[in-house]
């Protein structure tokens, strides 16, 4: 199935390297708690676990939209926490990251929410699809035909369903070429069809440009089949590291299951 | 789909709207151009105008606050003004509300007849009103509360009855299945939910009519603005700003006082606040319980218990009521008077009808047309220093919290100016005419458009905004990619608001000679000519009409 078959720490292409790396709120929350693993370029890797297990927190840390307590993140090449603004601008660039709730511009239409996605390569702002480059506008309307849309590149992104939005919001990751994907719950909002949809568009594409892609889910059945390897996580801190094939669902499952069953054992735990 | 990507249309099609849209921009800008044109405004004479401005100042400096009693008395004569008109305008609009909201009458008619009046009263001017009342019950507080309360019903009426309307159906469902009558209803169901916005837009009118009853005295209807317009017309320069001072910290401490008691009546940090405030109570009424050894039994009362909530609640509402006494009782109306004079208030209101211009027909178009500029330029000007105000106010996008916080409080002083005070000292600084008018306006939507629109830039939605970031974009980018798009369509509703509103100042800029059709329709009250006074009135709502269905149909063009 999937030529990336075996874990390796193969230093040299190693896409994204987390070493001991911790997070905490100023709130007191130890949302990621000494986390080591190391992906290599091209592996589709699924983050599984609870809300609040921690996931959302790692893909922030990584892309740079959170800094770490202690520890460190490497990306392609840059130490996250401890680079500039201005490199850190640059390696988002790279970075394509898929949200929960899309990050449409509900009010601009769908080539100019696509066209966004190229932001970081222009100067200047921007308004209005006129004022981006000719090539840029072409390329944009490309990757709206990749993901199916090319026929609502017009339209007001607000009119489209779930599952069309993340698809633009897909397309604008594209224009940006990343290297890595970044997908937070991208299917958490959307009903089993949509999801199912959102989730082979991105493990297609992830396949065709041999892109490195980490992607938090919630539901173990839509991992398997796509993703390369599963990382699980609980109360911050990696329960779980295996490839996905051959993996046994209920080992997965048990991410899921609270310590204990009644109401009881579940305070106990948080007390 | 066989042609190839880059012979399809990369650019928006030309939509009969887009070209719609680019023709209205195209007309506000001429608007723009033709009003300004009209005002004789000139970019180059600003810096003479400030220089005047300042001149002025100079010459008022130092203060002379040395007829104290006099300012002191007229200070609260201002305050009480605004407290009994508000107070007034509360009274009338409650059974208003109760008439014009869905769920309390389901009459049709009386409905539309309710709705009619609360839209009416706030279609003329406080100060015309005022000016009206002058002339029948003469000189005085009296005729300045009148006209505040009377005018206030507007706004006071239409948010009471939106509240009353947003209360819950399932209560007062509840409340008829026991058997209750309708009144009974609306008593235990629909007004206790409604309370607390009631009290908050109440004090909210009463921050409003404060800066009102402080210019009321311009038209002779008591207060300090009769100060200040003595003092300017005198060439005694000192006491004047002696009185504008005092008017600027009037307004600042009510305001003050005013905001914290709504904010902690409603919104979410206020239900977190009494519901942390009643958790300590309990605990210490039940430890003073246990400590006392009470039984279960003892324990029951028939009355709700004095928790601090409630000493504060009656503490206030007793002070309120000792104010309100306090200030019938002070303030200087000679009650019998009043009442004999009503019935020439009907001989007033019986002069107005038929309106008519008669021999003013050209004089009343002229004014008009000049105020209508004078609200263009102006709303033009204010909007376009508000925007960068708004932006550097806006605490999501301005994340230096001492900017923010400086640009806010150096704004929401200025507020507390009323514009007419501002035309006045203008005036007297440039001479008559109306740009200095306009200028004063211009300030004043500046203040005020700049809080509208920090509040709408406050309200954009955060996960645009985090996706463009990630993209790479820069600050500035995602500005103009992810916030700009958002408010686009606030910002074409609070133009139109705005334009609403300063058209409606605008026409009586001109009792201070600030331009416009208020000198017309000043003097019109003054010489009696009522007939004109009303033609004036109803015009000017047309107009306003006019601009509230040009609004409208921009709001849904530009959505």
């Amino acid at each position: 199935m999937s030529p990336h078959l075996e874990v390796v720490a193969n230093e040299s292409v190693a896409t994204i390297t987390v070493a001991a790396l911790s997070k905490r709120f100023p709130n007191g929350t130890l949302a990621v708690d000494d986390i080591s693993f190391t992906v290599p370029q091209g592996q589709v890797v699924g983050l599984l676990g609870l809300s609040g297990s921690g996931k959302s927190t790692l893909m922030r840390l990584i892309n740079g939209l959170h800094t770490p307590t202690s520890g460190t993140v490497n990306v392609l090449g840059v130490d996250v926490g401890q680079a500039k603004p201005a490199d850190l601008r640059d390696l988002r660039r790279q970075l394509g990251f898929i949200f929960q709730q899309f990050g449409l511009v509900g009010r601009a239409t769908c080539l100019e929410n696509v066209l966004i996605g190229s932001l970081g390569r222009l100067k200047g702002p921007r308004i209005g699809i006129r004022t981006y480059p000719k090539a840029l506008r072409v390329m944009a309307l490309e990757r709206l035909d990749r993901v199916g849309l090319g026929a609502q590149a017009f339209q007001r992104a607000e009119t489209l369903s779930g599952g069309q939005m993340q698809r633009v919001a897909i397309a604008r990751s594209l224009m940006q070429e990343p290297k890595v994907l970044l997908a937070d719950e991208p299917v958490a909002s959307l009903d089993p069809e949509s999801s199912n949809q959102v989730l082979d568009l991105i493990s297609t594409i992830a396949r065709e440009d041999g892109m490195t892609v980490l992607c938090s889910l919630h539901q173990v059945e839509l991992a398997i089949g796509r993703t390369d390897r599963l990382i699980g996580l609980r109360d911050g801190k990696i329960v779980l590291d295996q490839m996905t094939a051959g993996i046994n669902p209920n080992v997965v499952m048990d991410l899921y299951r609270r310590h204990g069953t009644s109401d009881e054992v579940r305070e106990a735990s948080y007390a | 789909m066989n042609t190839t990507v880059e012979a399809r249309r990369n650019t928006p099609p030309l939509t009969p709207q887009y070209f719609l849209k680019l023709a209205s921009i195209v007309a506000g800008f001429v608007a723009v151009w033709w009003a300004w044109n009209r005002l004789n405004m000139s970019v180059l004479s600003f810096f003479d105008d400030l220089q005047n401005v300042v001149n002025l100042f100079k010459r008022m400096y130092p203060p002379n606050f040395s007829d104290t009693d006099r300012i002191i008395s007229l200070t609260f004569e201002t305050l009480w003004i605004a407290l009994l008109g508000t107070f007034g305008a509360v009274i009338l609009s409650y059974p208003l509300a109760i008439g014009a909201a869905a769920n309390t009458t389901k009459h049709p008619i009386i409905r539309f007849l309710c709705r009619g009046i609360i839209t009416l009263s706030r279609a003329v001017p406080e100060l015309i009103l005022a000016a009206v009342f002058v002339v029948a019950y003469g000189p005085g507080p009296f005729a300045g509360i009148l006209a505040l309360a009377l005018h206030s019903i507007g706004m006071i009426g239409k948010l009471f009855s939106d509240s009353i309307e947003e209360a819950s159906e399932a209560s007062g469902e509840a409340v008829t299945s026991v058997g209750a009558t309708r009144r009974q209803r609306i008593r235990s169901a629909v007004i206790p939910q409604a309370l607390p916005s009631f009290i908050a837009t109440a004090l909210f009118r009463l921050e409003i009519n404060i800066r009102g009853s402080a210019v009321l005295g311009l038209v002779g209807a008591g207060g300090i603005g009769q100060l200040i317009s003595e003092s300017l017309e005198t060439i005694q320069y000192k006491p004047a700003l002696a009185a504008v001072i005092v008017v600027f910290f009037v307004i600042l401490i009510v305001e003050l006082v005013s905001t914290s008691i709504r904010q902690s009546l409603i919104g979410e940090a206020a239900t977190q606040q009494q519901n942390k405030q009643r958790g300590r109570l309990s605990s210490f009424i039940n430890r003073r319980d246990a400590l006392l050894n009470k039984t279960a039994y003892e324990k029951r009362s028939i009355s709700a218990p004095w928790t601090t909530e409630r000493v504060f609640r009656t503490t206030a509402f007793v002070s309120f009521a000792v104010l309100l006494f306090f200030a019938i009782s002070t303030v200087n109306i000679e009650w019998s008077n009043t009442i004999q004079n009503t019935p020439k208030m009907g001989t007033v209101l019986r002069q107005m009808f038929p309106p008519s211009a008669g021999g003013e027909y050209s004089l009343m178009i002229k004014g008009l047309i000049e105020s209508l500029a004078i609200a263009i330029v102006s709303t033009f000007l204010g909007v376009l220093v508000a925007l960068p105000l708004g932006v550097l106010m806006a605490r999501n996008i301005n994340v230096r919290r001492f900017m923010s916080f400086g640009t806010r409080i150096g704004v929401l002083g200025l507020r507390g100016i009323p514009e007419l005070i501002i035309a006045v000292i203008f005036v007297s600084a440039m001479g008559l005419g109306p740009v200095p008018g306009t200028l004063a306006l211009s300030v004043t939507v500046a203040v005020f458009a700049s809080k509208l629109f920090a509040d709408s830039l406050e309200e954009v939605l955060p996960a645009p905004r985090e996706a463009v970031s990630a993209v790479g974009a820069s600050k500035v980018q995602e500005f103009f990619s992810a916030v700009v798009p958002q408010f686009i369509s606030p910002f074409v509703s609070n133009f139109f608001y705005l334009l609403d509103v300063f058209f409606r100042s605008s026409t009586v800029l001109g009792i201070v000679g600030g331009g416009g059709i208020g000198y017309l329709l000043i003097s019109s009250i003054r010489v009696y000519q009522f007939k004109l006074t009303m033609a004036i009135v109803i015009s000017v709502y047309l107009i306003v009409l006019i601009i509230e269905w040009l609004g409208l149909g921009m709001r849904r063009l530009f959505k």
